[in-house]
């Protein structure tokens, strides 16, 4: 049986901020979607540290968990072990401080993206140590996740026909957890814990996607601990993440005419938009059925290709500029009746996932869902995602009965602690407009735009350089982000093997292409 | 210690002390080589790292945009054949190129380079993992755009645990150091060592020094505890000097970093101990033996080739399994363990330590013997 959570996941219609990693990422490493052991026996002792390993890097680095009360409200209730992983710095420059890196989700694991970040911030890695939290609920920190056992059937599932509030009650009768102690507050508690732990006098922070907000908060609850602050692909406080539905259907119609401004693109697919069109209305009236090798495994199996696979694939592959580019070829040939490319994309997304579904729950309904304005939900329900959303989460969020947040938390974010956003234009989770909107009350921040980076924008472009740079001069003024402007642009698949120009198979064109290149 | 003993020592310190210009002398190499030694890094690190923007040449560019922007994206694009810092390295887009990539083929690209030259290895190297990350991505791709999960093309997940520390990966340049540090206690004592034998001897007041009421032993330890104490402020020097100056190396840019921390420094000066006493016991001794200061000067040369190789040998790894029990390759390989964050070898540190003792007896009762002598005292 499916569970409700899980469902809500490969449907892909949960309000995901994460990264996504690359396709290459995928060959050069497997996924870690393996559930990392839970250390049981530690539960006794208060804090532990040792030399270990992670996921994707040879270098040794330091673990460890401290104890914490799942509710803070009574400390000497149950206890719950949050895991960091400090990776040294190679010349350390000041022991006092470090650099916290909190991942997206809400949901994913830090730890288990410790190579990506390891990669990102190389150059700060020289000087600073790099500290990952598995925030509660997500990876070794007591994960709440709601594993079902239908994984080969994922792709003959027809997504509308499951009751999402039954498959959610299944999934929290089987966690054992308070799941109303896992939103962002009292994470946030658990990283404060954890930075005086660890004795650190300051941190610098780096939040991406949803992790942006756990940064916001530390600005808000402990800035006498941050020395500076870097907001990749912001959520603002002021913002609910359910409002994410216009930003995806903003990256779609980008994503359209930057194909049309593209010279060989548009030679190739001078009709996107419509094939596009084609492929949604067909599918809405009725899923194809069909019978195609398992993107994994290779057997024949069967394929329910729906609206919100189709769709929920090519969202997911929005996330990053190498799958991105995949896009217009995937769309024409679906509305040419090749499914594979979508199947393959909708594989990837699947697989890369590594959210953990209640502790996503968690946050999304208590911090989320009871502030949508009648308004916003009006507005939200005009595209397909944000319908989609709604949906699922009037169900979901009914069953897991978040206490609402206060009011308060939704208050822009003050403070004169050194900021730096960043946002992507192509970005389809966290628009630019969003990162304007965190800057309100911010007096020492600079926001800058990435015009060719989606989400993530530290991991595309030279902003990690950036970031580099403010953690070792503590200030904004200095910044210059002229590099973000370079023009990284790939070329799109103009089928499914080339992003070069295709040769015409005109006798006399090799020649033709020599003399041009003389 | 008796007084007469302490009351020798000091005068053959201030003797020394006397002599500006063989103290400096000795303790310019104390000053000189840490020094000499973080210069040469600072060159080494600059020549071996890879530029942040790498300029090579690209034949056909047009043939291939993308990769070409990818490449860029690397910081590697291409620069004029005849620019300063167009490294040599060349790489060809095949005119067939677009034309396999369109059919799934694989398109070729050809590199051109010298791998022998070590100031292009590491740019080589970041070439090849360019085109091998492009070649890696559109791999992937390829398969999603035929339905097919990209892991597939891994059966094999290699996952490497490297034990190295930061301190570790450091070794073979703290082996270096230590090496120099070791030579230090050789080089600090030589010139007082020399002075106080043979260039007594010339002086003409070895023979006084003996008409007095002291015994050769009481003489022969001063000589050495005077020469020893002169060692083990070069090794003090040394070290300090290690520490400031490496610090300031952008050893990060390595991938490591090289610190003289205090608890290096007490090892180095507990281990050093008994190198220095040996280091002045063989230099006074051979001194003793030459006829003349000169005769002495190009005696000790030739003998400081063993300590010498023995270090060498004990920092590069070559030699027999034996030489780990032999004084100053026994505790250059037992300090090199250290610094690695490794156990201590408590035995070899011991039984070469005791090794090194022993040839210091053997050699101040050589000398004891040997001032009896008149041919020595007299240099005939």
């Amino acid at each position: 049986m499916l569970h409700g959570m899980y469902s809500q996941l490969r449907a892909q219609i949960s309000p995901v901020l994460w990264r996504h990693k690359s396709a290459s990422a995928a060959i050069l490493m497997a996924v870690g979607m393996i559930p990392l052991a839970v250390h049981a026996e530690e539960n006794n002792a208060a804090t532990t540290q040792q030399a270990c390993y992670v996921d994707g890097l040879s270098e040794q680095m330091q673990c460890g968990a401290i104890s914490v009360p799942e509710n803070y409200a009574k400390p000497d209730g149950k206890q719950i072990q949050i895991h960091y992983v400090v990776m040294p710095a190679t010349k350390p420059s000041n022991r006092q401080e470090a650099l916290l890196a909190i991942a997206g989700g809400p949901g994913q694991s830090a730890i288990e993206n410790a190579q990506g970040f390891d990669r990102m911030l190389s150059k700060v890695r020289q000087t600073e140590d790099v500290i990952l939290i598995d925030q509660r609920g997500t990876g070794q920190s007591n994960q709440l996740q709601c594993i079902g056992d239908a994984f080969d059937s994922a792709l003959a599932i027809d997504e509308s026909l499951f009751d999402t509030r039954v498959e959610t009650q299944k999934c929290l009768d089987e966690l054992d957890a308070d799941v109303t102690q896992y939103g962002s507050l009292n994470a946030l508690k658990d990283f404060e814990a954890v930075r005086a732990h660890l004795g650190y006098q300051k941190l610098h922070l780096y939040g991406v996607s949803y992790g942006t907000r756990m940064a916001q908060l530390y600005m808000r609850h402990y800035p006498e601990s941050l020395a500076t602050v870097t907001l990749d692909g912001v959520v603002p406080m002021q913002q609910s993440v359910l409002a994410i539905g216009n930003a995806i259907a903003r990256a779609f119609d980008l994503l359209i005419e930057d194909c049309s401004n593209n010279q060989l693109c548009n030679k190739q697919f001078p009709d996107l938009k419509a094939d596009l069109d084609k492929v949604d209305a067909e599918l809405t009236q009725a899923p194809k059925i069909s019978l195609v090798p398992d993107p994994l495994t290779g057997e024949a199996t069967k394929l329910t290709m729906t609206r919100s696979k189709f769709k929920g694939a090519l969202r997911m592959a929005l996330y990053s500029p190498a799958t991105r580019s995949l896009i217009p070829h995937a769309i024409h040939q679906a509305a040419n009746g090749n499914f594979q490319p979508i199947t393959g994309l909708y594989a990837m997304s699947m697989d890369n996932a590594g959210i953990a579904m209640g502790m996503h729950a968690s946050v999304v309904c208590g911090e989320d869902w009871q502030r949508l304005t009648p308004e916003l939900r009006e507005q939200t329900n005009q595209s397909y995602f944000g319908h989609e959303m709604l949906k699922t989460f009037a169900e979901s969020c009914a069953v897991w009965n978040m206490p609402a947040v206060d009011a308060s938390f939704g208050d822009a974010i003050a403070g004169d602690i050194p900021t730096l956003l960043l946002s992507g234009e192509l970005d389809p989770a966290t628009p630019p407009s969003w990162g304007e909107l965190a800057m309100e009350k911010l007096t020492n921040a600079k926001h800058f735009v990435a015009p060719y980076a989606t989400h993530g924008v530290a991991y595309q472009s030279c902003g990690n350089d950036l970031i580099a740079d403010l953690v070792e001069t503590g200030s904004v003024a200095e910044l210059d982000a002229a590099c973000l402007s370079e023009d990284i642009r790939r070329n799109f698949y103009l089928n499914a093997s080339t992003v070069e120009a295709i040769p015409s198979d005109d006798a006399s064109k090799p020649d033709e292409q020599t003399a041009l290149n003389q | 210690m008796s007084n007469k003993i302490i009351s020798m020592i000091r005068k053959e310190l201030i003797d020394a002390a006397r002599d500006k210009r063989s103290v400096m002398a000795g303790l310019y190499y104390a000053v000189g080589t840490p020094l000499l030694m973080c210069g040469m890094f600072f060159l080494l690190i600059g020549q071996l790292t890879s530029p942040e923007d790498l300029n090579i040449k690209i034949d056909n560019a047009k043939g291939a945009p993308d990769l070409v922007k990818f490449l860029a994206s690397r910081g590697i694009t291409h620069g004029e054949s005849d620019a300063k810092d167009t490294k040599d390295i060349q790489l060809i887009i095949s005119d067939e190129y677009a034309a396999n990539m369109a059919k799934g083929l694989s398109a070729e690209v050809t590199l051109i380079a010298d791998a022998s030259n070590e100031k292009l290895q590491n740019s080589i190297r970041r070439l090849e993992r360019s085109l091998q990350e492009y070649s890696g991505e559109m791999g992937s791709l390829r398969l999603i755009a035929r339905g097919i999960d990209p892991r597939v093309m891994q059966p094999i997940k290699v996952n490497v645990k490297d034990e190295a520390t930061p301190d570790s990966k450091a070794g073979m340049i703290l082996g270096l150091a230590t090496m120099t540090m070791i030579y230090a206690v050789f080089i600090s004592g030589m010139n007082l060592a020399i002075d106080t034998s043979a260039g007594e001897r010339e002086r003409n007041s070895l023979a006084l020094l003996l008409s007095h009421p002291v015994s050769t032993w009481e003489i022969v330890i001063a000589k050495i505890t005077a020469v020893t104490i002169f060692a083990m402020v070069g090794l003090v020097l040394t070290l300090l000097i290690s520490k400031v100056a490496y610090s300031f190396v952008p050893w990060q840019e390595l991938g490591f970093a090289v610190s003289v921390n205090t608890s290096f420094i007490v090892m180095m000066l507990l281990v050093g101990l008994p190198v220095a006493i040996m280091a002045a016991c063989l230099q006074l001794f051979v001194s003793f033996m030459a006829k003349s200061f000169k005769e002495a000067q190009s005696y000790i040369t030739i003998v400081l080739m063993v300590p010498m190789m023995l270090a060498m040998a004990a920092s590069y790894n070559i030699a027999p399994e034996a030489i780990q029990w032999l004084p100053i390759s026994g505790q250059m390989q037992a300090l090199i363990e250290f610094i690695k964050g490794r156990e201590l070898p408590l035995t070899q540190i011991a039984v070469s330590s005791a090794f090194t003792l022993t040839i210091a007896t053997g050699l101040a009762i050589g000398m004891q013997k040997s001032l009896k002598s008149e041919k020595i005292v007299f240099g005939l």
